[in-house]
């Protein structure tokens, strides 16, 4: 009995310290109601599991208030680093501080917060994304030939991000030139509206980017409408809608994010942190082309 | 004492003159503009806001204001779509939506009119629980796909003319008639300008206000039926917005906040100036930036201008 | 010595109208100066340009103490001592009363508001006007004739040595009438020259020393008021001699059309019965807030009623809105026109023909726009509203023919019975006596009118009966021969009188 006893608390002083030596990490998405942050977990878990790091995912159901509780449980459990995928950048606020307060490093993840100390910020590269829709544009329309940009709200980061690489690597087309530029607000029905007007004042056009997939299948449905043929249609976020349409050969191509990508950096960047690098405070995630197989 | 007539007949044809100078203005400018082609877009462009704006005419003539109408717009489109998801036969599926469009707008009327709260109040709260609504029953995500016969209202066409313009029209003759010609629109109009003195004069007040917050609410359901038909998506953000357009139209064309004075005719051609300016703005690729300030320059110009010419005719 | 107050060749010209035609005016320290007219013939103005509100043209002068002046507002007008107490009250609805009679000037103890010190200096105010309203109660809530004595506070703390009062007690009872004349009298002790516009000419004969008569901008007349009698004083307004008799002839009353049995609403009305036949006006008099316009309100069902009934014509009625007493015919015009009766930005035509369109006027569904019109030239010809068309908005109208608009409206779809709440109030003579004979007119025809009025001579000299409210109840009730001024002043005011 004295012998089992031993050996157990044996076991146990071998234990302990063994589950202290592997990390654990805390994962906080949004929802998983969506596919896109269940891949975002698949690429976290699995990068988890290579790293021989565990990892515990928490829910907040797009509700910023079971969100808060999910950051404080991890606070409580004192989990080596958190990751967070916000719902909201202004609620995550304060439990960002709190985190803060408890000396737990902090990442966000595709939505940023609006104050606290966050480690790093981890995130689609939307000037990266813009620059690959002008590429392939160009190279659909054989470099040469009148484009149209469709612009989300003015003033948001995803319209000045997109814009900005679209009008970078365009420009280094000689023979490709934008000849409308105009906002549609990321909205379908305006994007046929504004791409209608385009149309009318445009005789010649042979492409369109626009910085999401609303507003580019507005502008299809604008075309179609108006009986306008031979325009290489790219969009922006691989929206269901818009990969049917890739499907079906109405859209040449949308810029995809990557979420499983996503999730994945974000846990492998988390481990390389705590083994002591130093982690720029916005890093890139990469995107890829949606095209017709 | 000075003698004046009821402004709002005066400022009729100083708004179409506006109106055809900026068209004549984009037009020298880019002889594309008013090509028939564009013309007809311009049409089709302004039924949206404009079928709104003829409700929200009611309403602000009756001294209120609707707000919710964007997330009507979005609610019925959504009824409708879901109603020809889920088998319901084309016509009665337009029926889903247009009975979501009055009974929301009912709910609006019936909070004003009744439990006499501020119209403004009660139409944000309604603004609100509209849009949570098409959030909560589609997860976010829009409906897509339909039949043609569902879109037919939003792609079809008829004499040459596209669909969603001829719906404009009717619904525009329905409520000219119902308020120039009926005695109906006489009680909405005493109602904007006294509801006491309405309802001391016999009108039934809570009545005629309810009622016009369900054609505002009609209006908002034909709108969410041609929305989805034109871009073949049901959204639960469709709508975001509408009701700014359609407020400035209304007051562009004349129809006075304080209720009881206005006209269904300016709010069209109000509507038709706001259209044309945006349009010609696409046309001509005017930076975006630029293109709030223009719009704000232009309309605080036409006010002051009209503003003036109103009280010369006036004398 | 200098006169108080010289005005010499004052023009004012606005478009289309010429309304001051070098006018000529003087008033004296501690003087009572009655300026008289009809409505529309430059008494206003006339008070607007002495306070700085409009400019006078070129030409003319204005002379304070001999010093000539030229203000560019109300301010400096002020600021040289003369205040004006327009006819269209203009309290801060929202601001409280001490707020108020303090506004633009607050007193200050450092940086902050005192407050407590304007309260207490509005109490002050209020006082010396014999008024006890809580200077911390938002003017919004106050009655007409509250605001009204409100107004006179605010202009009295100013130390004012010209004060005109435009039509200052249109809407004061009679108990806050004396009030007003006593602090008049006190005023003039002082010094202080009064110029008093009124359309009542037994305040004027009682109190002026001096009368000035204007006509289509222009004097007419002018002297001590020894040298006027009512009738030649209505001479100089109107042109020609006006009968100032009261236009009533008696007849035996017919079947009895309303019946009001013991009506009550708490806090307002108290157990209030009474008959009107066919044929007969009763004359309704009593303090603001006696319960007078709140039993009309009753009758109508504009408020609720918590008990006794209301028979019509020989039904009950169920006292549910407007719309049933109007269906079932009888008719309240308000006292309020401007807010109650009438739509102001709408036109004569649309306020005319307002009630008729409810059962009339119609080609099948549609309103016949031909009938409508026809309908409205009737009234306008048969109740002679003097104005350019009938599309023109009411709010141009002056009170006089705005009342009679408000009248044609209720009498278009022809009642039994009429209420008329102040039908004369801020009404000039002319119309006054027009509206009279229209009141004639139609007992005669059968009609029985309730006749709610301040105006004690319109009350003797119109009703076949008067009732006297107090404190939501009817105090005293007095036949036609035996209503005099004082027996009705006395119940009203709670003299102990009680007549049969």
């Amino acid at each position: 009995m004295k012998k089992m006893m031993a050996a157990f608390a044996v076991l146990w002083l071998m234990a302990v310290p063994a589950l202290a030596d592997q990390p654990v990490l805390g994962l906080v998405v949004s929802t998983l109601n969506n596919p896109f942050f269940v891949s975002l977990k698949q690429g976290a878990e699995e990068a988890a599991a290579k790293a021989q790091v565990s990892l515990v995912v928490l829910d907040a159901q797009d509700d910023s208030a079971k969100m808060t509780a999910a950051i404080e449980d991890l606070i409580q459990k004192k989990v080596a680093v958190i990751l967070v995928n916000p719902t909201d950048s202004d609620a995550v606020t304060p439990s960002i501080m709190k985190a803060n307060e408890a000396g737990i490093p902090i990442f966000t993840i595709d939505r940023g917060a609006s104050g606290g100390k966050v480690v790093c910020h981890i995130a689609s590269d939307n000037v990266a994304g813009g620059k690959m829709a002008a590429e392939f544009l160009a190279e659909a329309i054989g470099h040469k030939g009148n484009v149209v940009e469709l612009m989300g709200i003015p003033g948001t980061s995803a319209a000045r991000d997109r814009g900005k690489g679209f009008n970078d690597a365009i420009a280094a087309f000689a023979d490709v030139k934008i000849v409308a530029a105009q906002a549609a607000d990321f909205n379908r029905d305006k994007g046929l509206k504004v791409f209608e007007n385009i149309l009318q004042a445009q005789p010649e056009i042979t492409g369109v980017f626009a910085h999401n997939d609303e507003m580019i299948l507005g502008a299809v449905a604008a075309a179609e409408a108006a009986g306008r043929t031979g325009i290489v249609f790219v969009g922006f976020d691989a929206v269901d809608d818009a990969v049917k349409a890739v499907q079906e050969g109405k859209l040449a191509a949308t810029v995809a994010q990557q979420p499983a990508l996503m999730g994945s950096t974000g846990v492998e960047k988390a481990v390389a942190f705590l083994g002591g690098a130093s982690l720029p405070e916005f890093i890139p995630v990469d995107l890829k082309l949606v095209v017709k197989e | 004492m000075i003698m004046r007539r009821t402004p709002s007949s005066s400022r009729l044809p100083v708004l179409l003159a506006i109106l055809v100078g900026i068209v004549a203005l984009l037009g020298w400018h880019e002889p594309r503009f008013i090509e028939i082609n564009n013309l007809i877009n311009i049409l089709r462009q302004s039924s949206m806001v404009g079928l709104i704006a003829l409700g929200m005419t009611l309403v602000i003539l009756t001294g209120g204001i609707d707000l919710s109408v964007g997330s009507l717009v979005a609610v019925s489109a959504l009824a409708g779509a879901g109603a020809a998801r889920a088998g319901v036969t084309f016509p009665l599926c337009w029926g889903a939506a247009l009975a979501a469009g009055a009974l929301l707008g009912m709910v609006n009327g019936l909070g004003v009119a009744r439990l006499r709260l501020p119209p403004f109040i009660m139409t944000l709260g309604m603004m609100g629980f509209a849009r949570g609504l098409a959030f909560m029953v589609t997860g976010g995500k829009p409906l897509t796909g339909f039949d043609a016969s569902f879109r037919w209202l939003g792609i079809g066409g008829w004499m040459g003319l596209p669909l969603p313009i001829w719906v404009f029209g009717g619904f525009f003759l329905v409520v000219w008639v119902l308020l120039e010609l009926m005695p109906w629109g006489d009680q909405v109009r005493s109602v904007g300008s006294s509801p006491r003195a309405a309802w001391g004069s016999g009108v039934n007040v809570p009545g005629v206000t309810a009622q016009v917050y369900v054609l505002c609410g009609v209006a908002s359901a034909l709108v969410g039926l041609l929305l989805a038909g034109r871009i073949d998506s049901a959204q639960p953000t469709a709508g975001v917005g509408y009701e700014f357009g359609a407020i400035a139209g209304v007051v562009f064309g004349g129809t006075s906040f304080s209720g009881g004075r206005g006209s269904l005719v300016g709010t069209v051609i109000g509507v038709l100036i706001m259209t044309v300016l945006e349009s010609g703005m696409n046309m001509l690729n005017v930076n975006p930036f630029a293109e709030q300030v223009v719009k704000g320059v232009v309309i605080a110009a036409a006010l002051v201008l009209y503003g003036r010419t109103g009280q010369a005719l006036r004398g | 010595m200098s006169a108080l107050l010289e005005m010499r060749n004052v023009h004012k010209r606005y478009p289309g109208v010429h309304a001051l035609k070098g006018i000529s005016f003087s008033l004296e320290e501690g003087e009572f100066h009655a300026l008289v007219g009809e409505n529309g013939a430059g008494k206003s103005t006339l008070i607007k340009t002495l306070g700085g509100v409009v400019p006078p043209d070129e030409g003319g002068e204005i002379l304070v103490r001999g010093e000539r002046v030229a203000w560019s507002g109300p301010g400096d007008a002020l600021r040289a001592g003369v205040g004006i107490i327009h006819q269209e009250l203009s309290l801060a609805p929202h601001l409280s009363v001490a707020q108020n009679i303090f506004l633009g000037r607050e007193l200050r103890r450092g940086v902050f508001v005192d407050s407590r010190r304007m309260r207490e200096m509005a109490k002050d105010l209020l006082a010396h006007l014999r008024c006890d309203i809580d200077p911390d109660r938002t003017a919004g809530e106050l009655s007409t004739g509250e605001q009204q004595l409100v107004e006179i506070a605010k202009a009295l703390s100013q130390k004012v040595s010209i004060l005109a009062l435009d039509e200052p007690t249109s809407s004061l009872s009679a108990r806050e009438t004396e009030n007003l004349f006593r602090v008049i009298d006190d005023l003039k002790s002082r010094g202080v020259g009064i110029i008093y516009i009124s359309h009542r000419l037994e305040e004027i004969f009682a109190h002026a020393d001096r009368v000035t008569v204007l006509r289509d901008g222009e004097v007419t007349g002018r002297g001590a008021i020894g040298d006027f009698d009512p009738s030649s004083m209505v001479a100089c307004m109107v042109g020609r001699r006006v009968e100032v008799l009261f236009p009533r002839s008696f007849r035996d009353p017919g079947e009895v059309l309303l019946e009001v049995r013991g009506i009550s609403r708490r806090g307002v009305l108290r157990d209030v019965s009474f008959e009107l036949r066919e044929g007969e006006i009763v004359g309704v008099a009593g303090l603001v807030g006696s319960g007078r316009t709140e039993t009309a309100r009753c009758l109508v069902g504009l408020d609720p009623v918590d008990g006794g009934e209301v028979n019509l014509v020989g039904g009950a009625l169920a006292l549910r809105g407007p719309r049933e007493t109007l269906d079932r015919g009888m008719v309240l015009v308000p006292e309020d026109r401007k807010r109650q009766g009438l739509f102001l930005n709408r036109s004569i035509r649309d306020n005319a023909t307002v009630m008729e369109l409810l059962h009339g006027l119609r080609r099948g569904p549609f309103v016949d726009r031909e009938k409508r019109d026809e309908a409205a030239r009737r009234h306008v010809r048969n109740f002679s509203v003097k104005c350019r068309d009938i599309f023109d908005p009411v709010f141009a109208l002056s009170g006089g023919n705005q009342q009679k608009v408000a009248i044609a409206k209720g009498l278009a779809v022809a009642p039994r019975v009429l209420i008329l709440d102040e039908p004369t109030r801020g009404v000039d003579v002319g119309a006054r006596a027009e509206i009279h004979e229209i009141m004639n007119d139609l007992v005669h025809r059968g009609m029985g009118i309730l006749m709610i009025s301040s105006d004690l001579p319109e009350v003797l000299g119109m009703s076949d009966r008067v009732l006297v409210f107090r404190h939501g109840g009817i105090a005293a009730s007095f036949d036609r021969g035996d209503a005099t001024g004082e027996k009705v002043m006395l119940a009203a005011a709670g003299g102990g009188v009680h007549g049969g």
